[in-house]
């Protein structure tokens, strides 16, 4: 039963308390001063699909011009961008935005049980700086100098001999200002998951959905630097002229990509786990049991991404390294794959014991399934150096990775928007409609993706802007463009019922799955302050424990743990949950805004080599910090 | 007290402030491992290292400096110390102390780093590239870290909260990551001396 | 349940840090044996590799094994049960099957990097 309704008039009284003090100012300005994590997660929402949208047809021109050999849709310098940016795009400003910030953002606090994030306006400016990074990227394609050395962006390539306009720049630049956003929503994550989760919630009763993203969260936190080591290396090269990748003056040119892929690595992983929170969370809400093997999931979340720092170089199979350096990384490769095993048994036994219902979320989770171990078997081939050395640099690896990231991340993030729509909206989206985007997506996908496993195979590489008709190319390409106008078919449909559902689709109420966490104790949508009263946790699936909740309602009658005097939250000890202190939380404020616009020009000044300008913008900054920290809790 | 009757006992535990700086210091740290790993690995594949015309470093001062930097660790200790015992005078003290162990080290640096600059410039080649961005990382962490003690010597000038003792023993962490940091690097730059 | 905690804690992370450090010294060492400033540096590069393994691999075996001892004697109890006790018991069990793979992935770089022809291009 929802909190939204309490039983005495005192209680009423106090709650109505909870939404005077937690309420947010009206209109625009209450969006940009906002540090609620709900309205946070929704900006990033949004934000991410527009950015989506711009990597899809991206795609969708890459497609269009491969449908045919020797086409001329778009010339080998605008194919360099289209697929320069879309890798860009679907990785760092679609796939980690969309699972960390929105998914993330609106939900932990709620699973945990949280009134907000540790540190709420950090949050805003993880956003805010988020959108700058993005801007700032776009605009170089607006002026017609968006990178193009692919997303991996090697050197020599990418250096200043080889590709001396702007466009690398932009790159380096963007990437590490990004870099920014994710570091600051890692460390967000890590702080709030560990000191402020309900008491009660010792780490054996945390829901997976936190493992997975507190696993995400390290594996952003130790992969980002390396890339801004190597970016600012690249940046340096190209502006300062320094020689960290010039062999001719002791530099190296492999030095990128070892830096590249020590980042590189553990961000695919990063892209995935979150993923899998989401399918073990909405496993268990379908197939009403426990999730089988609990603390072995937990750690297979974990180890995924700590072993992923092992693997690196395995991408570099085909660089001419020694065997005997290689063999560490398809040492760590041939292991790295076992806790996702485990995992993928767990979840299909799960399925076998529970009662499964196949609604839409978990249709999309069963696609995933699928998508996931297809892709995972062609990963575990290139283990074998001889195989990648053959395989690298074409369409299997393209056929693999897109099997894994659409897969593994994008159709848990599709399942994941229906099963918490209702909860973020009240209503309850069409279900028919539902079921029908995803068979279409499910085909589209298959039917653009696998045949690129064979072209590759035929020997066609990838980052080609169009080949020719006699290597027996050309039908697997109509097939897969064809299959991607399906995809894009059955996204439009999925978006479509989305929207319609938000128009005209009954309430859903606060707990239409008969869910397992914390999230659907709440109203539909949550209020402001998320928890009238501070949950008591027994288990990892507090929503199914009826005693606890009754003791919920019990508190809020005698005003336990329930918080009114100011914006407060209760902190925890780190492992065991026990309660700490209570803490008063910052509310609305005009500073994360103000920053990310100080930074954006701290970033363009450093892109237009005004370098004594960039310092002084930094400075901007630090005075931006400065009166962000003027006022303390207590005093706001 | 807020709003809540004590249902259960409340045990001690570091504060979320604590741990955003053990976030911090994690990320900065491993941005200095990338940085240390660069410098070995472009070290391996040279023949000779420091390459042939850039001086080899000098090894006595620069740790004498190190030393001083590690020795300001003791007041932020025990200004962190002080802070959470609420003695506010001491807890000044002590931060005073520290800054100026930490401003005297490094107005030192940066004029030996500008001199350095006119021996041997950035863009020379590897060696250099490497050199300069490994120090002057470390320098702007050091200056970042002295802008931290300003402010907080700024906020007790009104005395003590639990926020601005909080933000000591915050920022006493900090000052160690940094000392240590600073530490492993000058052992690295140093380490060209050796062989 | 102090003995506990310190077995448990051991057996969770001392493998995990015996795993970095076999990875990075091992493939480090091959990077300080094969390139220009091998002949400066004078390291055999079998040598280093059986010891830095070897070494890292009996001390991830010995986490193994604290975790297993954790398992063992809480036996009487569930990894869903309240904390400490429930905890601890949950964390040996990740612990567990953590450290089965850090031993693996160590017993593998031994065996193929000593096992392999230096400085090969592979």
């Amino acid at each position: 039963m929802a909190i939204a309704t309490p039983p005495t008039p005192a209680a009423e009284a106090r709650v109505e308390r909870l939404e005077v003090m937690w309420q947010s100012r009206p209109g625009v300005l209450g969006w940009l001063m906002t540090t609620d994590h709900k309205r946070i997660g929704l900006l990033y929402f949004w934000t991410t699909l527009v950015l989506f949208g711009a990597g899809g047809i991206e795609a969708m021109l890459m497609r269009t011009q491969l449908i045919k050999p020797n086409n001329d849709l778009v010339s080998p310098e605008t194919y360099d961008q289209l697929f320069t940016l879309h890798g860009l795009t679907m990785i760092f400003f679609f796939i980690i935005p969309m699972t960390t910030g929105a998914f993330g953002n609106y939900l932990i606090p709620l699973m945990i049980g949280a009134r907000d994030m540790a540190f709420p306006r950090m949050n805003a400016l993880s956003y805010w700086i988020f959108l700058a990074s993005a801007i700032f990227l776009y605009t170089s394609l607006a002026l017609g100098m968006a990178p193009n050395a692919g997303w991996f962006d090697y050197v020599p390539l990418a250096n200043k001999t080889f590709t001396p306009g702007h466009n690398i720049d932009f790159y380096a630049l963007a990437v590490i200002f990004n870099s920014i956003a994710s570091t600051l929503t890692a460390g967000q994550f890590i702080v709030t998951i560990l000191k402020s989760r309900a008491p009660g919630m010792s780490f054996n009763r945390m829901p997976l959905f936190c493992f997975a993203f507190l696993a995400a969260s390290f594996g952003l936190l130790f992969a980002l630097p390396p890339l801004s080591a190597d970016n600012i290396f690249l940046f340096l090269d190209r502006n300062v002229g320094t020689h960290f990748f010039d062999p001719s003056h002791g530099g190296a040119a492999l030095l990128w990509q070892h830096l590249f892929w020590i980042f590189g690595h553990p961000e695919v992983y990063i892209l995935i786990v979150p993923a899998f929170g989401i399918a073990t969370s909405i496993i268990p809400a379908f197939t009403q049991r426990k999730l089988v093997a609990f603390p072995l999931v937990a750690i297979a979340e974990l180890l995924v991404v700590f072993i992923g720092f092992g693997v690196w170089a395995h991408h570099m199979f085909a660089t001419g390294m020694s065997t005997t350096a290689l063999i560490f990384f398809a040492g760590a490769t041939s292991m790295v794959v076992i806790p996702s095993t485990i995992q993928v048994f767990a979840w299909c036994m799960s399925f076998v014991l529970g009662v499964a219902r196949f609604k839409t979320p978990l249709l999309f989770i069963a696609g995933f399934i699928f998508m996931f171990v297809t892709g995972g078997l062609t990963g575990i081939m290139f283990v074998a150096i001889p195989f990648d050395q053959q395989v690298t640099d074409t369409y299997f690896i393209i056929a693999h990775f897109h099997y894994i990231i659409f897969g593994a991340a994008v159709f848990p993030i599709f399942g994941g928007m229906y099963y918490w729509f209702p909860k973020v909206t009240g209503k309850l989206y069409f279900e028919r409609p539902g079921q029908i985007s995803f068979w279409l997506i499910f085909a589209g996908t298959n039917l653009l993706f696998f045949p690129m496993h064979l072209v590759g195979l035929l020997g066609m590489p990838r980052r080609v802007y169009t080949y020719p008709g006699n290597l027996g190319w050309t039908t697997y390409n109509v097939i897969e463009t064809i299959g991607g106008y399906l995809t894009l078919v059955g996204i439009l449909v999925l978006f479509g019922n989305l929207v319609w559902s938000y128009l005209r689709a009954p309430a859903a109420g606060p707990d239409p799955w008969h869910g397992p966490t914390l999230e659907w104790v709440t109203s539909s949508p949550p209020p402001e302050y998320d928890f009238a009263v501070i949950p008591k946790v027994s288990s990892a699936y507090p929503n199914w424990d009826v005693e606890d909740r009754e003791e919920d309602r019990r508190k809020l009658a005698s005003g336990v743990l329930l918080l009114d005097q100011g914006h407060e939250q209760v902190e925890v000890t780190p492992v065991d949950g026990w309660l700490s202190r209570t803490v008063e939380m910052p509310h609305e404020s005009p500073w994360p805004v103000l920053l990310a616009l100080c930074l954006s020009l701290v970033f363009v000044m450093l892109l237009l080599q005004h370098f004594a300008i960039a310092g002084l913008m930094g400075i901007l900054s630090l005075l931006t910090l400065l009166g962000w920290h003027s006022k303390e809790p207590q005093e706001a | 007290m807020s709003g809540y009757i004590a249902s259960s006992v409340e045990r001690p535990s570091k504060p979320a402030a604590w741990w955003g700086m053990v976030i911090l210091i994690s990320s900065e740290a491993t941005l200095f491992g990338a940085f240390i790993g660069t410098y070995f690995y472009l070290r391996f594949r040279a023949p000779t290292w420091p390459p042939d015309g850039i001086p080899e470093p000098r090894v006595v001062v620069p740790l004498i400096l190190v030393g001083v930097l590690l020795l300001s660790s003791i007041p932020m200790q025990l200004a962190s110390n002080a802070a959470r015992a609420g003695r506010l005078a001491a807890t000044r003290l002590f931060v005073v102390a520290a800054l100026v162990l930490q401003a005297g080290y490094f107005a030192y640096e940066v004029h030996d780093f500008s001199d350095q600059l006119k021996t041997f410039d950035i863009s020379r080649d590897a060696y250099s590239s490497i050199y300069y961005v490994l120090l002057g990382a470390d320098h702007a962490h050091v200056a970042l870290g002295i802008l931290f003690n300003l402010w907080l010597l700024a906020k007790l000038v009104r005395g003590l909260t639990t926020y601005r003792v909080h933000a000591t023993q915050a920022i006493a962490w900090y000052w160690h990551a940094v000392n240590l940091l600073t530490l492993v690097v000058i052992l690295t730059l140093l380490s060209a001396a050796i062989g | 349940m102090r003995r506990l905690e310190i077995l448990q804690w051991t057996g969770l992370l001392v493998g995990a840090l015996m795993w970095g450090v076999a990875h990075i010294l091992g493939y480090g060492t091959t990077e300080a044996t094969c390139n220009s400033a091998a002949p400066v540096l004078g390291l055999d590069q079998h040598l280093w590799e059986g010891v830095i393994n070897g070494v890292t691999a009996a001390v991830s075996l010995g986490a193994a094994l604290a975790a297993g001892a954790v398992i063992v004697l809480t036996s009487d109890v569930s990894y869903e049960d309240d904390a400490p006790v429930g905890r601890i018991r949950f964390f040996a069990i990740a612990a567990l099957i953590a450290n089965v793979l850090f031993i693996m992935m160590i017993v593998l770089y031994a065996v193929g990097s000593i096992g392999n022809t230096p400085c090969r291009q592979a």
